[in-house]
């Protein structure tokens, strides 16, 4: 069966225009392009341009009163700050790398892993004090955040991920 | 009697009932269903084999009748909460505790609410064990689809207004599921929060959808539903 053609065609095969298909097409065209902006404008109004939520950059310190291999959480960040047995400063995000829950810091481990020091309470996933995975169903390591020495204390800027050679900070 | 059978004589009456009464032949059981909102759901001679209740469970008009329950329940419930922080969490305590019977209507909108997950689940079951999906009725099981994810959706974006730490982390992972779309899946959960983190404009946001933006697609379809059921032969 020969299908039926939107827009007739004259003896020598070329689209015939009309003027009812002419006005059509112009109507139909300026709705279009109405229908597509107002959807697009729309979408950009769905998107919060101002957003009152907490700083991506933290202070902690100063810096001597940290002693050597402890860990500060900074529940407001979601993150903790930590200075390991050489003294060397590192942050990471508590936010677990799987479905987003806050992790918890046990110095003793869990499930029986002393190297298992954070643990998240939704999924089960295990990490060691470097952030790295131990059990799943985390696949990623947790984030590491750049940290800066400023006059004595640390600065921490969550929104700057930075990768394993460069979370250390040495003081 | 004798003023019923007045009443049904009046100019009113007869206005806003079509049918004639008395009614006594066979035409005229017919257009009592004909003329009806509610009863021509059905046509005018339905095989008694079709409304037996081992044939469809009347799971589909359960599933409605929850639907028009949560809907009277949630709007009595819009009543006393205000969907921002930390008032939400304050007034569906005083719902609970404060509030004359309010504890009854929460837990009658959150039971109907599982119940009619469960109830459009196993009409689905029925529907597709039964076969009732094949042609012509392709396009109603689409729609039933549809309908079943509106419900989850439903289930899913009440869960929040509560906000408890259940709802908190239940919408954490739930929307960090989302981030794992490719391409779009970080935009859509920026407009979902609306923010980076849950806030009080995610609360606005899922309180918008709950109580306006899917009933209203929820009504339409299941319009559609229940038109096409009709149209497509009956129920089956």
């Amino acid at each position: 069966m020969e299908k039926k053609k939107l827009y007739p065609e004259n003896s020598n095969g070329k689209n015939k225009i009309n003027r009812r298909i002419f006005l059509t097409s112009i109507g139909n065209t300026a709705t279009g392009i109405v229908l597509l902006g107002s959807f697009g404008v729309t979408l950009e109004y769905l998107s919060p341009n101002v957003l009152l939520e907490i700083p991506k950059i933290f202070k902690v310190g100063p810096v001597n009163s940290i002693q050597p291999n402890s860990i500060i959480y900074e529940p407001e960040q979601r993150t903790f700050v930590i200075r390991d047995e050489q003294g060397y400063f590192y942050a990471l995000s508590a936010v677990c790398t799987h479905l987003g829950c806050t992790t918890k810091w046990n110095d003793s481990g869990a499930a029986g892993n002393p190297n298992a020091v954070i643990s998240c309470p939704c999924h089960g996933s295990l990490f060691n004090k470097r952030g790295e995975v131990i059990q799943g169903p985390a696949i990623r390591a947790l984030d590491k955040y750049r940290i800066q020495l400023e006059e004595d204390k640390l600065v921490i800027n969550t929104a700057e991920k930075v990768s394993e050679d460069e979370m250390i900070l040495k003081v | 009697m004798k003023i019923l059978n007045w009443l049904a004589q009046t100019k009113i009456w007869q206005s806003i009932f079509r049918t004639k009464l008395p009614i006594s032949t066979n035409l005229d059981k017919s257009l009592v269903i004909f003329n009806s909102l509610t009863l021509h759901i059905h046509p005018v001679k339905v095989r008694l084999r079709a409304i037996k209740f081992s044939y469809t469970f009347y799971l589909g008009m359960i599933s409605f009748f929850l639907f028009v329950l949560l809907i009277v329940t949630g709007i009595l419930l819009m009543l006393y909460y205000q969907p921002a922080i930390p008032h939400a969490y304050n007034n569906m305590k005083d719902l609970e505790f404060v509030v004359s019977n309010g504890s009854y209507l929460r837990n009658m909108h959150r039971w109907s609410a599982h119940l009619m997950v469960i109830t459009v689940f196993l009409h689905m079951l029925r529907v597709f064990y039964k076969g009732a999906y094949k042609p012509p009725r392709e396009f109603n099981w689409i729609i039933g689809i549809v309908l079943l994810i509106i419900t989850l959706l439903l289930s899913y974006t009440g869960y929040l207004l509560p906000y408890d730490q259940l709802s908190y982390w239940a919408v954490t992972v739930g929307t960090n599921i989302v981030q794992y779309i490719p391409i779009a899946g970080e935009k859509i959960r920026f407009l979902l929060l609306g923010g980076n983190e849950i806030g009080e404009y995610t609360l606005v946001r899922f309180y918008v959808l709950h109580c306006v933006i899917l009933p209203l697609f929820m009504v339409l379809l299941i319009a559609l539903h229940f038109w096409r059921i009709r149209k497509d032969g009956g129920l089956s």
